[in-house]
């Protein structure tokens, strides 16, 4: 099709850059339709690798390009062509065979068929990606005189884009998402097609047309799922439930909201054990679960009648109702509404709710919805607040009697495929210092966690961080605090503001022991941290153990017989005493590593951390334990990324050990294979291309420095500004148009400057600058907005982004024009692919160096990144 | 043949057809309570096999080599147990596709969101309910339906409960297929399809339950249908990363009751080992290389 094309017929001006910003902009909301198909079907994070990794296709398109160079200077238009045709067809053809070879995560290391299906699957979205890119590489090749000008219409096609799917998930569900990224190609076929032409546009048309319409009725029509959700989603199991129900659904950038009624649902997070004995059962279809992206279920409970009240006391929320009576409640975070019915129930004189999530609060005020919600929100003691409960503190005057912030996500709650990276800012040093500063004095604040990690992880990170807040309000801080656990279950910490009284010590404790938990620390709480001998070694050995070398197992090497023999040796039954008890479980060994009064050792272990933490100092165990247990900051807001990095190799034969952390382990991945991705993409031109001029090295330095520069600022503030947006998608949405609109402009303005001036390293010495500036001053900022309405926090964050994202706009633009201009026309499209492949790299590394570092050192690597492209930039046009 | 029986015998074909595992021609020996298979030699553990219960010498090979494995790393330690882990043939209740890693360590997918635990862990959780004949067991999640059958070697009062309707019925096609050939020990596993938060209280109370599904709280109807001095396990988290939680129900002299968690290893942390692997019952390396 492309021979015989006059080079005439090739679009120009406005409608060349019409196609390239739309087809730019389809490329972009592809990649955020294909990571919600990943959220609602299995798992976002394994979404995050197959959408980074199909990044990749533009560092491959551009080896292409080079490759057939000479080819493409004969038939480009007609290739671009084919490729622009066939993006559409590939993203709906590779989606729904996507959908036939879905890969459960849970049997990643298990079950060998699982990794290639996952690589069927980075594969098959990895095609509608490569051709959008060898259509834009192509172009950008054949139009290098006006490079600024296609990278505007690039770079704002894309950032539109961002904003347009921002408008789309609220009207269109993930099913049916796809929707904007083909709408967005179909505008730039009919562009390239040409207005003038009519049999071509009604080509354009029709094809286009009957690419949506395969994808809207092909899954239905070949009984295929249009997005196959995992069995072992929670909505599955709801699903499964002969009596289920969805009684309500609402999608939007906040998540596809989903309830479920039905007689099998039965909730009561962390309800202690002793309740079946003191409380009548409780009457039937008590409950609705919610799901969020198909997990969950958040549990949503009517009003019990008075008789059944009796059941909120054995829950741990109830904890500060124990010595607060005519309390005015703030809840932190409403979720399913569970904390704010305990109050209620307790005798609360107000409670002022919380929750961030419009969504939320719409379906609890839906009128079909009313029974199931008891009204809750009607409730004349209840006020709502319609953002995040920590902004809300931060900002206001009230002082509350008790704050509680209680399971109010599945920190901890264990997910088959392990966690997405997010960032908790509800639980970091500085929200628990707001939390505090937002209580009356005498008040009480009451946090509850998931405790259901063995070992555990994320409760000591949490304790730690609790001790380092308290610590920083001064006073008799450690006569402020008491905690409680539920093995396997949950764990609340109490702060008092004022410190606790020997009655209200004693109170607590008893109400401890009515419900069967175990006291890990309070005031005056006698320890022994003797008791606790050896158990730091005994959790580095649940992990990195290998008890075969060390224990009496000999039989590694020996014949069945004797191996089975030499197994009975030091059974349990056998009193345990053949290798040290530690690793013998059985009947007789009841002490085997506790502290011999039957207190299991994550109890044990707490109990030490706390005696640690509090004394402080050489006491402080918490750098010795297996796991990166530090505090959380609002620089560093993860419950992710425990284990050590010098620890990373040893794990991956033990990977089931740490299921928790597979998100985490899954960026290591991402980033190895992106690493080595961006190496070989990176060979081929400076083997084959063995006569195109000196300076490769300074030019793979510059074009790397920006990739990497570039996506690190893009990725880092997206994950600082959830703090004041508090939402990824809107954040992610905000950051990526304002940069890549912004950038556009920038690169628009490029045209003006001389590639050879002094200009071009000013821009880049002053982005590094600004870029450092930002970690200085954006904490400060965003505490400032965080308590306005949402679009003036909206419009705050496009302004902050605005500044770096134009300056970063010169430099790709201003060097891209270089190459063109001093005749390096081959090293062009490597250049862009080199560009593109460090921006892989980037996307992977951020989130690692955000969970090791700290989000602060994210901004100061793309500062060192622009600081890096001034000398490479001075260098290759010395060369040049 | 009457079209009942007709339809009744050729969907339990198909059923045995699903699993891989045709009829065979060897009808086991009814199970017998006093005798015991050889525990220390793979070969006349095999030939015992044979001769008593008509099962594939390769799958019995695998067993056997697990067993190994298990005794080794302190999964199973008393003798019933031991006998209950040899006697039950796991490869009839996994999905075809998964027979070849039937006696692999995992636990497998066996639809529906649900999976057959590992062998490791089953004997461990077994273990530590210490079951005795004449026991009355409840299990909550039938699933594979292998756990039911691995107690059945050790008492003859099996409760078990199934959420999900098909699973249901697929593994009550499974045991009505091995209870037709001469797995007489399984009719002790009385099943129903209902919601286990319930229990099942009109057989109880248990002197042990096994609870094998995910909850965010121990159910309080479960608590009361267990005997005092019971024992109650149950797996938290997911599958693969599961830890299991041992609940004891108590009554005092006073009548008092008290519920205590502990966990499965008798207050020891778990360590780490990494599952040998067997080959013609030698340890060849480890599972993972």
């Amino acid at each position: 099709m492309s021979t015989g094309i006059p080079a005439s017929e090739a679009p120009q001006g406005l409608r060349l850059y019409g196609a390239v910003g739309s087809l730019a902009g389809a490329v972009i909301a592809l990649q955020i339709a294909v990571m919600r198909v990943f959220a609602v079907g299995s798992w976002s994070h394994f979404g995050s690798l197959v959408v980074s990794l199909a990044m990749l296709g533009f560092g491959m398109a551009s080896v292409f390009i080079f490759v057939l160079r000479g080819w493409l200077d004969r038939h480009g238009e007609g290739a671009s062509r084919a490729a622009l045709v066939l993006f559409g067809p590939l993203a709906v053809g590779a989606n729904l065979v996507a959908q036939l070879v879905p890969f459960n995560a849970i049997f990643l290391i298990s079950d060998p068929m699982q990794k290639w299906r996952l690589l069927a699957n980075f594969l098959l979205y990895l095609l509608p990606f490569l051709s959008g890119a060898f259509f834009l590489g192509i172009v950008f090749r054949q139009g290098r005189a006006h490079f600024n000008r296609l990278y505007f219409a690039d770079l704002l096609g894309s950032g539109l884009a961002g904003l347009a799917i921002l408008g789309a998930l609220y009207i269109l569900p993930p099913e049916k998402l796809l929707v904007a990224p083909l709408v967005l190609w179909a505008v730039a076929l009919i562009l390239w097609s040409g207005v003038a032409r009519p049999g071509r546009v009604f080509a354009a048309l029709l094809g286009s047309g009957a690419t949506l319409a395969a994808y809207l009725i092909l899954p239905a029509a070949l009984g295929v799922p249009a997005i196959a959700v995992s069995s072992y989603k929670g909505v599955s199991y709801a699903r499964n439930f002969p009596d289920a129900k969805r009684l309500y659904r609402d999608i939007s950038p906040f998540g596809d909201l989903q309830i479920y009624s039905s007689s099998y649902m039965h909730f009561a997070p962390g309800l202690s054990d002793n309740a079946a004995f003191n409380v009548p059962e409780l009457p039937a279809n008590t409950y609705v679960g919610m799901f969020i992206d198909g997990e969950g279920p958040s549990g949503i409970m009517r009003p019990l009648p008075p008789e059944d009240a009796a059941y909120y006391q054995y829950l741990p929320m109830y904890y500060p109702y124990v010595i607060k009576t005519k309390a005015k409640v703030f809840v932190a975070q409403f979720g399913g509404g569970l904390s704010a019915m305990t109050a209620l129930n307790a005798g609360a004189t107000s409670v002022t709710i919380a929750e961030s999530n419009p969504e939320v609060l719409r379906a609890f005020r839906a009128p079909e919805l009313k029974e199931a919600t008891g009204n809750i929100l009607a409730d004349p003691r209840v006020t709502v607040v319609g953002y995040d409960g920590r902004l809300f503190l931060t900002h206001t005057d009230q002082r509350y009697d008790v704050i509680d912030l209680s399971l109010a996500d599945s920190v901890g709650l264990s997910n088959p495929g392990g966690f997405a990276i997010t960032e908790k800012y509800a639980y970091t040093q500085q929200a628990l210092e707001a939390y505090i500063n937002g209580l009356a004095p005498g008040g009480v604040l009451s946090v509850t966690l998931w405790n259901k990690e063995e070992p555990p992880k994320s409760v000591l990170r949490f304790y730690a961080t609790m001790v380092r807040a308290a610590k920083a309000m001064g006073g008799d801080w450690a006569g402020s605090l008491f905690v409680s656990e539920s093995y396997l279950s949950t764990t609340t910490v109490l702060y008092k503001k004022g410190g606790f009284t020997a009655d209200e010590i004693a109170a607590l404790r008893g109400h401890t022991a009515d419900l069967s938990f175990d006291e890990v620390y309070s005031p005056g709480f006698a320890y022994d941290p003797a008791s606790a001998k050896g158990i730091l070694q005994q959790y580095q050995d649940a992990i990195f153990g290998n008890a075969p070398t060390d224990g009496p197992a000999t039989g590694a090497t020996d014949a069945p017989g004797d191996a089975a023999a030499q197994g009975d040796g030091p059974a349990p039954g056998d009193g345990a005493s053949a290798d040290g008890g530690a690793d013998a479980p059985g009947d007789g060994a009841g002490d085997g590593a506790g502290d011999g009064t039957g207190v299991v050792p994550s109890t044990t272990l707490a109990r030490l951390v706390w005696q640690g933490l509090v004394q402080g100092g050489a006491a402080d165990v918490t750098p010795h334990y297996v796991f990166d247990v530090q505090p959380l900051t609002d620089d560093r807001p993860y419950f992710a990324g425990y284990i050590r990095p010098a620890d990373l190799t040893r794990t991956l034969d033990r990977l089931d050990t740490v299921q928790d952390d597979w998100g985490y382990l899954l960026l290591w991945a991402t980033l190895g294979i992106a690493c080595l991705a961006a190496a070989v993409l990176i060979l081929p031109p400076m083997v084959l291309g063995g006569r195109m001029g000196r300076g490769k090295p300074a030019l793979i330095v510059y074009f790397g420095c920006l990739g990497l520069g570039y996506i690190t600022v893009e990725v880092g503030l997206i994950s600082w500004f959830a703090r004041a947006l508090t939402n990824p998608t809107i954040a992610a949405s905000v950051v990526l148009s304002g940069m890549l609109v912004f950038s556009g402009l920038g690169a628009w303005v490029a045209e003006r400057i001389r590639s050879t001036g002094l200009i071009l390293p000013a821009l880049l010495g002053a982005t590094a600058l600004a870029l450092a500036l930002m970690t200085a001053v954006l904490p400060g900022l965003l505490e400032a907005i965080g308590a306005l309405p949402y679009l003036a926090r909206l419009v705050y964050c496009l302004a902050l982004v605005a500044p770096v994202g134009f300056l970063m706009g010169f430099p790709m633009a201003t060097a891209m024009n270089a190459l063109a201009e001093c005749g390096r026309d081959q090293m062009f499209v490597w250049a862009w692919g080199i560009n593109g492949s460090f921006s892989v790299v980037g996307a992977a590394a951020v989130p690692l160096i955000a969970v090791s570092f700290g989000l602060s050192a994210v901004l100061e690597v793309a500062a060192a990144s622009y600081a890096l492209a001034l000398p490479a930039y001075l260098s290759m046009l010395r060369r040049a | 043949m009457n079209r009942r029986s007709f339809m009744a015998g050729t969907a339990i074909a198909a059923v045995a057809a699903a699993h891989g595992n045709l009829v065979r021609a060897a009808a086991p020996t009814p199970f017998d309570w006093t005798a015991m298979p050889p525990m220390d030699d793979r070969g006349a553990f095999i030939d015992w096999m044979v001769k008593m219960r008509g099962e594939d010498p390769t799958f019995l090979g695998q067993r056997y080599d697990l067993f190994l494995n298990t005794v080794q790393h302190r999964d199973l330690y008393d003798d019933l147990d031991k006998r209950a882990f040899l006697m039950t043939p796991r490869e009839e209740f996994v999905l075809k596709r998964n027979l070849d890693r039937a006696y692999a360590s995992d636990f497998l997918d066996i639809g529906y969101g649900v999976t057959i635990s590992g062998p490791r862990l089953v004997a461990r959780m077994t273990s530590v309910l210490q079951v005795k004949k004449g026991d009355r067991v409840l299990e909550i999640g039938t699933g594979s339906g292998f756990q039911s059958a691995y107690l059945c070697h050790l008492t003859d009062q099996v409760y078990s409960i199934e959420i999900v309707q098909p699973l249901f019925e697929r593994t009550g096609g499974i045991f009505a297929d091995l209870i037709a050939r001469g797995y007489t020990e399984f009719s002790a596993v009385q099943r129903k399809n209902d919601d286990g938060y319930y229990g099942w209280p009109e057989n109880g109370p248990f002197d042990k339950i096994i609870v094998t599904c995910g909850i965010d709280h121990v159910p309080p109807p479960l608590l009361e249908q267990l005997k005092p001095d019971g024992i109650m396990v149950i797996p938290i988290g997911p599958p693969g990363a599961q830890h299991v939680l041992k609940v004891v129900k108590t009554q005092g002299a006073d009548g008092k009751i008290t519920v205590a968690r502990s966990d499965i290893y008798h207050g020891s942390v778990v360590p780490f080992v990494p599952f040998t692997k067997l080959q013609d019952g030698k340890i060849v390396g480890t599972h993972f290389n």
